[in-house]
């Protein structure tokens, strides 16, 4: 069985500045944009790329995700012998451990990366809401006879300290590596997207291993260890939307960016479609009562009341004589009659009761966004 | 419903007034409710009930039959205990839209119907029927009357508007003791499409039918009643058999009653359909939708009320749309004024038009064209 490239996805993280939003699901499976997870975009995007084989890294609060990406047939991954594959720690003889960074989750499944047989091996994480087609990359790694390429984005320069930055020559090499430098030398930014090739990759996993001091990390150890050795390490530039939701407000903000028309980011566009694993539902109800503007609506709803510049997952109640406002409802909440929201997220399933007000003006800061257990 | 398998009819619809939006397909796929097709009703009330195995009739025109239902995977009807049969119709037979369940048909597929040597009995029905129906009570009544064939019935309104398509059923103790078309006496029982018949019962009948160069199995059944022994079960909830343009209409409009809705499609058992990969509706600063249904991956700037609006339509600026049932991937410009019309799948409509249709004369637009 040979395949050219395999990718693994890192999707064991907590996410634990999501707060409310991971307390019972992973990072990778929390909703975005009404109907999608956030793993819809890596996987979306390893579809779009031709990748038929994706390890997907689990550890943290499993089964939502698990459950989400089944067979994998929503992004065409169900074909014979490839497909995605869910990988969560195992015991072995030698005993088993939890992942204990991001480059030991990888080490410990070297083993399934070699019944592929690959040349190259591309790293993702399930924390992005971004559209990239990876085989450009990795033409891009081959044409450069790369060991190592990384995804990097020009980010504002006074930005640029809270982000791993790459400094390049004229032809992209990369030449010095710093880590959320006070005074950065470089704004081209590490996104977290690896290309490797397997032999590189392997070879330094076991290295890292074997050494007692290292964290296992990407980032900290496998990359800078694989740049010591003078190794030909490459930065691909990518231009299009990128967002980290790793924090409630980025989460919310890039949530917001679909509801503004001068944003490049567009999920309509079906040249490049983002998938998800749907399920049957009734198409949205909007009654009598119903006022819906500038918002995004799923299946499965029922309106009552005023929707206004909000996301509205699957099977949503609004009752009547409620007011929603630049607001995000997860799947399956219930608003009850009455009910005034504004700057709110509501966690799954979390059932707001009739009357409740959450709104700007109640609070000392205006912008605050309110979590609403599901 | 281990032993029961569901046979599904096949309804051409080219001798109805259906015909417009019958070109590409049968009635069975005719879009529905927002996102579905006929069918997925009467296939979700089959699966939703525990029957395994499904026949579907195809039409000539199957390409929509198929494409609809693919491997069944939607209905959980493409795994090793569970699955899904495209039957082949009688080769050459085209029959008119009153012969309710084709003889011809049914002797075909007499292999498909001997599949299976633990199966006692068939659910025959029709794929027109917007209801959401559990065979399970009807299935009790059948055994318990060691049944050869149970009817499922409704009890209609006094002002019910019967058509030719309709058929009504008679009782005397409790048995089944006719089957007539309406003839302006009190026609209190319509024959709701769907049935359980014994296996061995049916494919008797089906023979000896065949052989007498009989067309519908409703007349040998008529004709058998005095050796058959025929039940009727009742069907208590909401029930629309689409067989003209005017139920249709109707059924469409019904959802937006959110009794109806509810009863459709909130309860235990959903209604299943194809799958799409669609973005979320957009609804604009100017949209104001009110009463309407509204299917996924729609971007909307207009007024809408009391419609029905299908997946992927992009509805223009200014435009106003009024009681219409408006199919997938319609492109509606700015400044449209739409009333009373039925418009198919693929549809562009131009900016400054006004298409102002009746209740009881829709303006049908058939689907790809332009206007």
């Amino acid at each position: 069985m040979n395949t050219e490239c395999v990718a693994m996805l890192l999707a064991g993280g907590q996410g634990s500045r999501l707060k409310a939003l991971t307390l019972n699901n992973a990072k990778p499976a929390v909703l975005f944009g009404g109907k999608y997870r956030i793993i819809d975009f890596p996987l979306s995007n390893c579809m779009n790329s031709g990748i038929n084989v994706v390890g997907v890294l689990t550890q943290y609060r499993p089964y939502i995700l698990n459950n989400y990406i089944s067979d994998g047939s929503a992004w065409a991954l169900d074909k014979v012998n490839a497909g995605v594959r869910i990988l969560p720690p195992y015991m072995s003889q030698k005993g088993g451990r939890w992942y204990n960074g991001t480059a030991d989750a990888i080490t410990q499944n070297i083993d399934f990366i070699d019944q592929f047989n690959p040349e190259y091996v591309l790293i993702l994480s399930g924390d992005h809401i971004y559209k990239m087609d990876y085989s450009k990359m990795i033409d891009f790694h081959k044409e450069r006879a790369a060991d190592l390429t990384i995804a990097v984005m020009d980010v504002p320069w006074e930005e640029a300290s809270r982000f791993g930055v790459v400094c390049t020559n004229s032809e992209q090499r990369i030449t010095e590596f710093q880590e959320k430098p006070a005074e950065p030398k470089s704004n081209q930014a590490s996104m977290g997207i690896y290309v490797f090739s397997w032999p590189v990759l392997r070879k330094a996993l076991i290295e890292d291993a074997e050494n007692p001091d290292s964290e296992n990390d990407f980032g900290n150890n496998v990359i800078p260890a694989i740049h010591s050795e003078g190794k030909r390490i490459f930065a691909y530039n990518f231009n299009g939307y990128w967002r980290d939701v790793g924090t409630i407000q980025s989460y919310y903000d890039a949530n917001m960016d679909l509801l503004d028309d001068a944003c490049e980011f567009d999920l309509n566009d079906t040249s490049f479609r983002i998938f998800s694993n749907n399920t049957s539902r009734h198409p949205q109800f909007v009654g009598e009562t119903g006022k819906v503007t500038d918002s995004l609506i799923c299946d499965g709803c029922v309106i009552f009341g005023e929707v206004d510049h909000s996301i509205i997952s699957h099977d949503i109640t609004i009752g009547k004589n409620t007011v929603i406002k630049n607001s995000i409802i997860h799947t399956g909440a219930q608003i009850e009659d009455g009910a005034h929201l504004e700057n709110c997220i509501v966690g799954s399933k979390g059932v707001v009761s009739a009357d409740t007000k959450i709104a700007a003006m109640d609070s000392d800061n205006p912008s605050e966004i309110h979590v609403i257990n599901g | 419903m281990q032993n029961t398998i569901g046979y599904i009819l096949n309804i051409d619809g080219e001798n109805t007034d259906l015909n417009e939006l019958l070109q590409h397909r049968s009635v069975s796929t005719l879009p529905f409710g927002g996102r579905y097709r006929l069918l997925d009703f009467t296939m979700s009330n089959l699966v939703n009930s525990g029957v395994n195995h499904i026949g579907v009739v195809g039409s000539y025109k199957y390409s929509s039959l198929i494409d609809h239902l693919g491997t069944g995977k939607e209905w959980s009807l493409s795994r090793k205990t569970q699955n899904l049969s495209i039957l082949a119709g009688a080769s050459g037979v085209r029959y008119g839209d009153n012969i309710k369940v084709s003889v011809r048909d049914l002797f075909y597929n007499i292999p498909f119907l001997s599949k299976g040597s633990n199966v006692k009995d068939v659910i025959i029905c029709s794929p027109n029927l917007v209801t959401s129906f559990d065979f399970s009570t009807a299935h009790r009544i059948h055994r318990t009357n060691n049944a050869d064939i149970t009817m499922i019935f409704k009890k209609v309104h006094p002002d019910f508007n019967a058509n030719d398509n309709d058929v009504f059923v008679e009782f005397e103790k409790f048995r089944v003791s006719k089957l007539y078309h309406q003839t302006g006496e009190t026609a209190e029982h319509v024959f709701a499409d769907m049935m359980i018949i014994k296996r061995d019962v049916l494919i008797d009948l089906v023979k000896k039918a065949n052989e007498l160069g009989e067309w519908d199995l409703m007349d040998v059944i008529h004709d058998n009643m005095d050796t058959l022994r025929v039940f009727g079960a009742p069907h208590t909830g909401y029930l629309s058999r689409v067989n003209d343009m005017k139920r249709f209409f109707e059924a469409n409009m019904d959802l937006l009653n959110y009794d109806v809705m509810n009863e459709l499609f909130m309860g235990e058992n959903p209604v299943y359909t194809k799958i799409k990969d669609n973005h979320p509706t957009h609804y604009s600063n100017d949209a104001e939708v009110t009463k309407s249904i509204v299917g996924s991956g729609c971007q909307i700037q207009a007024k809408i009320k009391n419609s029905v609006l299908f997946r992927d339509s992009i509805i223009g600026n200014g435009t106003d749309i009024d009681s219409c049932i408006i199919m997938q991937k319609a492109n509606i410009g700015d400044n449209v004024t739409l009333k009373y019309v039925i418009m198919d799948k693929d549809c562009h409509i131009r900016d400054n038009t006004s298409l102002i249709g009746t209740k009881e004369n829709p303006i049908i637009i058939s689907k790809g064209r332009s206007i």
